[in-house]
């Protein structure tokens, strides 16, 4: 089980040596209960502790890198069942499947896709990561080949899905030393799958339905030296591969089962529903998920969500404070001042898009609050707002003084007025109804 | 926070019941039953599984503000809200209408008359239960609320919206008239739960209320959204019987975010799809019991994911729509 700061600093040598790296035993404990930092720093524990201490603060879940190169990417070490207790580190890797039986023009024009597509998000390049060759012809040369040609000419991230260790040995022979992901280790497969893990450095996934069939799997590959491990639930269902990586991720955060402490990959082509199949790896925990011929538009919203949810909560998102220009203003256009929380920023800003009125969105730091909390909580005052329009020189920018601040800001319009000399002009509380305001209601 | 992660034995979600039939006094050919979980969603079995998820298609009586794409899809249904509605039950396979009177988002509304006219058109055309959006105005609220509930009497219908400090005018209708009420706070599950008290003191019965934490669009602060919900249920199923109620959540900017308004005309549909589904499934797997979309391209692979999540752990019928009464 995971200990608390307090029990990990009574085992700890209570000597304040700072040899660890931080000032006190018990800072260095509280990094180690929340599993920021590894026991090891401390020189001074004898072994029983330094094990103990490890077991109970490490990542419950092993960290595995895929791929090598520029776009190699890890997934494992997290923490948490849900995002809001702390944060989800390692977005999973979708991967693209190709099929050694596809005719030659099929498989280019998906590994051109993987190679080359990419969607740009909030200052973000979104791709999907690699691409998953799945053994089909029966014909270990042929799939051997697939893969080779399409090593000439993409270096991404890959996974090799074939439960015969020749077909595997056929591709490893042209891409093992790029660390793909060998997929799928069985009983009857494991030590010919554990011998090809080895002589590549790539890691493992092993593939079962029920999870004490999966331990067992885990320990066998071990046992035969292989530490990189991936646990396949081989779900029939979406239902099952929830109910599955659930239990294995809950299993593993909780340490109680610490054989579980992998990351998971989730083969979704077989089950059909490829955009529930791909959001429910997101958003359940999957390391690798190995993704059909998605669309654009899936493709587009699948890495939306995976960015979304990938975001860590404990950082507000803010936008930078400044004057933005929203569908070419000029000089006489209104001025609308709000927070920069950017939620609110990407919601009146869809709705001023699609209004097609010329504005400024002049955006105050609040530290990333929303209009509510700022104003409840004293951030967003009126010299604040004075300040702002200096910074920004928005006296050169417009040749008009009225500034219209959100609906829920009204209690400070007075003292803004009297703090800037601006005329402050109350807007609505909700962004959906400024398109309107502008049209009817507002004129400098 | 470990302890989060195993419900109380014994907590469930309250049950909202969504319809009258005729019996019950109301018209409805199905009822539904909303809530009763006491697991996360879609692990449970039995009775802790509770009552399956509900998909929405929200339809409106003034297109001016409705998304052009799903207008283009719909085509002539638009000028008629009662054949809208009957073509989302029927065509489009929706569980249920949200009918939302965006005429009233006009400013200087005053034609409240066709409110009702429009709602027994509505309830006329429809066989299954109905969520009704009114006013957004506090000005008009009070005559809004009034005239949909008594058209819609007897026919335990959702009615949306109640907001913190706009509540009593839905509350009163709900009262008047035998409705549920949607409560919408934004994002935040203090807030969520203020606004279920608050609701209480107006002597509505808790287990006629409905919570909307707001759903932000994906890629547009979806995230807080999917968590707020995820807490909702997790606390609900800790022990707190302000929160222990079902989720309404609608992405309802989905349609005019940049990458959908902006899509090339022949993939438009696609994108608009996309959009709503990514958010929408991801309501249910944070915890919401009704999600609501537009486009009715959406709902039917919606229905699919639904299906599939469902397998097995609920009697057929029920599962796939029906529970007649």
């Amino acid at each position: 089980m995971a200990m608390k700061a307090l029990d990990i600093y009574k085992l700890l040598p209570k000597t304040n040596c700072k040899k660890c790296g931080f000032p006190t035993c018990l800072a260095f404990a509280m990094k180690l209960a929340s599993g920021k930092v590894d026991v090891d720093l401390c020189p001074d524990l004898d072994e029983q502790t330094r094990e103990l201490l490890g077991g109970a603060t490490r990542p419950p879940i092993r960290l595995v890198a895929i791929g090598a190169g520029e776009r190699s990417f890890t997934v494992g070490e997290e923490f948490v069942l849900y995002r809001h207790e702390r944060t989800f580190y390692h977005q999973p890797g979708l991967m693209m499947q190709v099929a050694d039986t596809w005719p030659e023009e099929r498989i280019e024009g998906v590994v051109a896709r993987v190679r080359d597509e990419t969607f740009h998000r909030v200052g973000e390049d979104l791709s999907v990561d690699g691409i998953a060759f799945r053994w089909e012809s029966g014909d270990a040369d042929r799939f051997g080949g697939v893969v080779g040609t399409v090593e000439a000419c993409a270096s991404v991230p890959e996974v090799i899905i074939a439960d015969d260790p020749e077909a595997q040995a056929a591709a490893l022979a042209h891409c093992g030393n790029f660390q793909p992901l060998i997929h799928a280790a069985c009983a009857d497969t494991a030590e010919a799958m554990c011998d090809l893990a080895r002589k590549y450095g790539c890691a493992l996934a092993v593939r079962a339905g029920d999870l004490e069939e999966l331990k067992r799997l885990v320990g066998l590959c071990r046992d035969r030296g292989v530490e990189n491990l991936m646990l396949d639930p081989a779900p029939a269902t979406l239902r099952d591969f929830l109910a599955r990586s659930v239990e294995i991720r809950r299993r593993a955060v909780e340490r109680t089962d610490p054989d579980l402490g992998y990351p998971v990959v989730f083969d979704t082509v077989p089950l059909g529903l490829p955009d529930a199949a791909t959001a429910l790896g997101i958003l359940k925990y999957a390391g690798v998920i190995i993704i059909d011929e998605l669309g654009p538009a899936s493709t587009m919203a699948a890495l939306t969500l995976r960015q979304n949810i990938y975001t860590d909560p404990q950082k507000p998102i803010q936008v930078t404070p400044g004057l933005y220009p929203v569908n070419a203003p000029t000089g006489s256009a209104p001025v609308l001042m709000t927070v920069n929380f950017s939620l609110t920023y990407f919601t009146l800003l869809g709705y001023l898009e699609a209004a097609g009125i010329p504005c400024y969105l002049f955006i105050v730091d609040t530290e990333g609050m929303s209009v509510l909390t700022a104003v409840a909580g004293g951030k967003l005052t009126e010299t604040l707002v004075a300040d702002a329009i200096k910074t920004t020189e928005l006296e050169n920018r417009v040749d008009h003084r009225v500034l219209i601040i959100p609906g829920y800001a009204a209690p400070l319009s007075g003292k803004i007025e009297e703090e800037t000399g601006w005329e402050v002009r109350v807007g609505p509380g909700d962004a959906a109804e400024i398109g309107e305001y502008l049209e009817t209601g507002w004129e400098a | 926070m470990s302890e989060e992660h195993n419900p109380e034995p014994g907590n469930r979600i309250l049950e909202v019941r969504l319809g009258a039939t005729k019996a019950e006094g109301g018209t409805r050919e199905r009822v539904y039953t909303v809530g009763g979980a006491g697991t996360f969603p879609f692990l449970g079995a039995g009775p802790a599984a509770g009552h399956p998820p509900r998909i929405a298609l929200e339809i409106c009586d003034d297109t001016r503000t409705w998304s052009p794409i799903v207008l283009r899809e719909v085509g002539d249904l638009a000028e008629d809200t009662g054949a809208w509605a009957a073509a989302a039950e029927t065509t489009f396979g929706a569980d249920m209408v949200r009918l939302s009177f965006t005429s009233t988002r006009q400013r200087g509304f005053d034609d409240f008359a066709s409110l009702g006219t429009t709602v027994e058109e509505v309830i006329g055309a429809t066989k299954y239960p109905l969520i009704v959006e009114g006013s957004t105005e506090p000005a008009i609220d009070s005559e809004v609320y009034r005239r949909i509930g008594e058209a819609a009497e007897g026919e335990r219908v959702l009615l949306g919206t109640a907001e913190a400090d706009r509540y009593r005018s839905v509350a009163a209708s709900a009262l008047a008239y035998g409705h549920a009420v949607v409560a919408q706070t934004p994002i935040d599950i203090n807030l969520a739960k203020q606004l279920n008290i608050l609701l209480h003191e107006t002597a509505l019965p808790p287990e006629r209320i409905v919570i909307d934490p707001y759903t932000g669009t994906l890629g547009y602060g979806f995230e807080y959204s999917y968590s707020v919900m995820e807490r909702i249920r997790s606390v609900a199923l800790q022990g707190d019987a302000d929160l222990a109620r079902p989720m309404i959540s609608s992405a309802i900017d989905s349609l005019n975010v940049k990458e959908v308004r902006e899509a090339d005309p022949e993939t438009a549909d696609e994108v608009a799809i996309r959009w709503e589904f990514y958010a929408a499934f991801s309501a249910l797997i944070a915890g919401a019991e009704i999600v609501c979309v537009r486009h009715p391209g959406t709902v039917a692979l919606l229905r699919e994911a639904l299906r599939a999540l469902l397998e097995g752990s609920h009697p057929q019928e029920e599962a796939y729509g029906d529970e007649s009464a």
